[in-house]
């Protein structure tokens, strides 16, 4: 597995099992960058109560985070929003498509709720740099905080979108880790086969300048900052959903991608280890196990 | 910051649990299974070795990334260039790189959670070397970074399980666990949360042995002649899960059915799953007879012919006198194989028929001048069994005690991967 998937399998799993079956259910888990969903039956059996609960809402909501929920689920949007969470859509099982593609396509839906919601910045900006080629000038700087310390901004210029994560190396092996790959980030793309991918730029420790003038940048060694730019051939009708299902995910893809380097690291450990403890055990001196016999012949036996 | 629930990863020999604490089931069960590139053989080969020049992304391939776990490893067991390894031995992690990438893509694919935002809570069998839980906690620490970890014995999550029966009463640590899946049958003894290792023994009949038994019952019947030979040990399997029940006397449960076949006959559809072709099956005698194997071994096998009532009394009383009457008051069943309707009822009874023909000889051998109160024994069955072990972890993970008594990062860092080899016995009221 290379891309980390778009959608959750947990609720794509739960809810087709419920369309087979209709049961009682209550169950809570979590998406990356602390979004916390809630699967439940409050009434009865075939109506499910899909909750989620995202850390940047507010801004999210600003950006437009509703209209584009509304357009994706439409009458599914609940009007009450369960407590403690901050956007609840009603599942009625029995109104489900019955045609099974129809059905996984539905599924399939509900299960990128998160994606849908994070979608909306980009949209945004995708759409402000349309109406910036005419006009000129920039588009306005949206800050998203999806996590405690790391946030994403998206800004639109007349020709681009620019795209700027801030991610924290907690450990100092990580941090190397993400430097080399976010370098190998930058030259990969000097290969002829994917001269086409949006220009990636990495620094860490300085903010960008795009961002240098927002308040309450940490800029300390632990953090880095990866910058995207997209051109309009990468937000094109048919392409853009893809550019933003895997932009929002780049942090965890990041993270996930130095998780795998060290388990490769590990393996290769293992392996020097045995290799060595081989050798080790070719110099153990042989002990001399002759047969020890009596004068009249007979074996001694150690006991 | 609301803190996300712990996440409750149970690696088992056959199948894996994994979910978030304060949910009632695991979001996944899949085998524990991992097809990886390269065949079965070759699995102490070393990992592949940057060749070519130039600059690292095209001088090492992606083949470390190449694999699938669970449901999607076994369907994938058949594509040419894959091999599926099972990482985990007789409850034991048999192959580290294996296990570690398995967890990767558990964590990764199947959850999505951060590890760097959750604690998580692992499973180990009984007598598991320390070294491997350091190995374990190596991994989890260094390669995932996450917040904390506890590791917990099986049999005290499977302990802590049975606390959600109406009958139990006091939150206690000490009891019997018979734990029972798809390979091996274990009876474990705890004391206060600890296992009793010396007094563990280990029954050679479970779930998969029920199952060759229910067929070779049907096959000598006949009733398998019209089940294509590849369905029919899924369809003993089925016949297993879904009609049998455990009897009180197998004598009369015969005469019964052969009285009345219409009654008890129960009649077992099925369907050609490469045809289509339909068929059915009677289901007789083998719905008690199947469970039967544990209280008369001998029905089964020739080489292992002592009850599972007996060997519960062997542990009990090889264990330290002054807990056995806890041991005995307090027998919890988890696992599949233990699921049988009455399975709970017809132990106690064996059980008790036992201890109390004990308490008579030895009241008879003190010449009837000292009389017993009596050995209570309970065998407590309840709605969870089926993954009591997993069921126990999500319990005790949402306790507010749980994040005291795990090891985080900072404690981690500061000492070392020994401190992995205790953990803090929690959740108990005694």
């Amino acid at each position: 597995m290379i891309l980390l998937e778009p959608h959750n399998v947990i609720i794509q799993t739960t809810i087709l099992e419920k369309l087979q079956k209709p049961g009682s259910l209550d169950v809570v888990f979590v998406d990356y960058d602390n979004v916390r969903f809630h699967l439940s039956t409050p009434e009865r059996k075939t109506q499910l109560l899909l909750s989620m609960n995202i850390r940047c809402w507010d801004e999210l909501v600003q950006y437009g985070a509703l209209d584009v929920l509304r357009r994706e689920y439409g009458s599914l949007l609940a009007s009450k929003v369960e407590p403690e969470y901050n956007v609840s859509l009603e599942i009625d099982l029995e109104q489900a498509p019955s045609d099974p593609e129809a059905r996984e396509a539905f599924v399939e839906s509900l299960a990128l709720l998160k994606r849908n919601a994070l979608s909306a910045p980009f949209e945004r900006g995708f759409e402000t740099q349309k109406q910036l080629e005419s006009s000129g000038g920039q588009g306005e700087l949206m800050q998203v905080h999806y996590r405690d310390e790391e946030a994403m901004y998206i800004q639109a210029a007349p020709d681009r979108v620019t795209v700027i994560f801030s991610t924290v190396f907690r450990e100092e092996t990580d941090r190397i880790f993400g430097k080399v790959f976010l370098q190998e980030f930058v030259d990969a793309r000097r290969q002829p086969s994917i001269q086409n991918a949006p220009q990636v730029l990495y620094s860490s420790r300085d903010p960008p300048l795009e961002i240098r003038h927002v308040p309450g940048l940490r800029n300390s060694e632990e953090i880095g900052y990866v910058t995207f730019v997209l051109f309009p051939r990468h937000f094109t009708k048919s392409v853009a959903p893809a550019t933003i299902s895997h932009i929002q995910l780049f942090r965890d893809y990041l993270h996930y991608h130095i998780k795998c380097s060290k388990a490769y690291m590990h393996s290769r450990m293992r392996y020097r280890v045995t290799e060595f403890q081989k050798v080790l055990n070719r110099a153990k001196t042989e002990v001399a196990t002759t047969e020890r016999k009596t004068a009249s012949g007979r074996t001694m036996v150690s006991r | 910051m609301s803190v996300l629930a712990p996440i409750i990863c149970d690696n088992g020999t056959g199948f894996s649990k994994v979910g978030f604490a304060g949910n009632s089931d695991p979001s996944f069960v899949f085998p524990t299974a991992i097809a990886t590139r390269g065949s079965a053989s070759q699995s102490a080969r070393a990992p592949a070795v940057p060749s070519k020049p130039g600059h690292l992304a095209s001088k090492r391939g992606v083949e470390d990334l190449d694999f699938f776990i669970g449901d999607e490893a076994l369907a994938n067991a058949k594509t040419p260039g894959y091999g599926v390894h099972y990482p985990i031995r007789h409850g034991m992690i048999d192959n580290w790189d294996h296990m570690e990438r398995y967890w990767e893509q558990t964590i990764f694919k199947y959850l999505r959670a951060e590890p760097e935002d959750h604690y998580f809570l692992l499973t180990e069998p009984p007598l598991n070397p320390p070294e491997n839980r350091e190995q374990t906690a190596e991994i989890f620490f260094e390669s995932f970074n996450i917040k904390g970890l506890y590791i917990a014995v099986q049999a005290v999550l499977a302990l802590a399980a049975s606390w959600s029966s109406n009958r139990v009463t006091d939150r206690t640590l000490t009891g019997t666990v018979i734990d029972s899946g798809d390979g091996v049958t274990h009876v474990i003894p705890c004391a206060e949360g600890y296992v009793i290792g010396s007094a563990i023994k280990h029954i050679p009949i479970a779930g998969r042995d029920i199952s060759q038994f229910v067929l070779n019952l049907m096959r000598e019947r006949g009733e398998m002649a019209t089940v294509p030979p590849e369905d029919q040990l899924k369809v003993a399997s089925k016949v297993k899960e879904n009609y049998s029940y455990v009897c009180q006397d197998v004598v009369r449960e015969f005469r019964k059915y052969d009285e009345e076949p219409y009654k008890y006959f129960e009649r077992y559809d099925g369907e050609h799953s490469v045809t289509g072709r339909k068929y059915s099956v009677d289901v007789g005698y083998e719905r008690f007879l199947a469970p039967e194997i544990f209280f008369n071994p001998e029905i089964f096998s020739s080489d292992f012919l002592t009850p599972l009532p007996e060997i519960v009394d062997d542990v009990i009383q090889s264990s330290p006198i002054d807990v056995r009457r806890g041991l005995y008051k307090n027998i919890v069943l988890s696992g599949g194989s233990t699921m049988f309707q009455h399975f709970g009822n017809r132990l106690k009874r064996d059980l008790k028929q036992l201890v109390d023909r004990r308490l008579d000889a030895s009241v008879a051998a003190s010449g009837s001048t000292q009389r017993s109160s009596g050995v209570e024994v309970d065998v407590i069955s309840h709605k969870r069994q089926r993954y009591a072990v997993w069921f126990g972890g999500s319990l005790l993970a949402s306790l507010p005690d749980f994040y005291t008594s795990c090891h985080t990062k900072a404690q981690y860092d500061e000492i070392g991967p020994s401190i992995c080899r205790r953990y803090q016995i929690f959740g108990s009221s005694t």
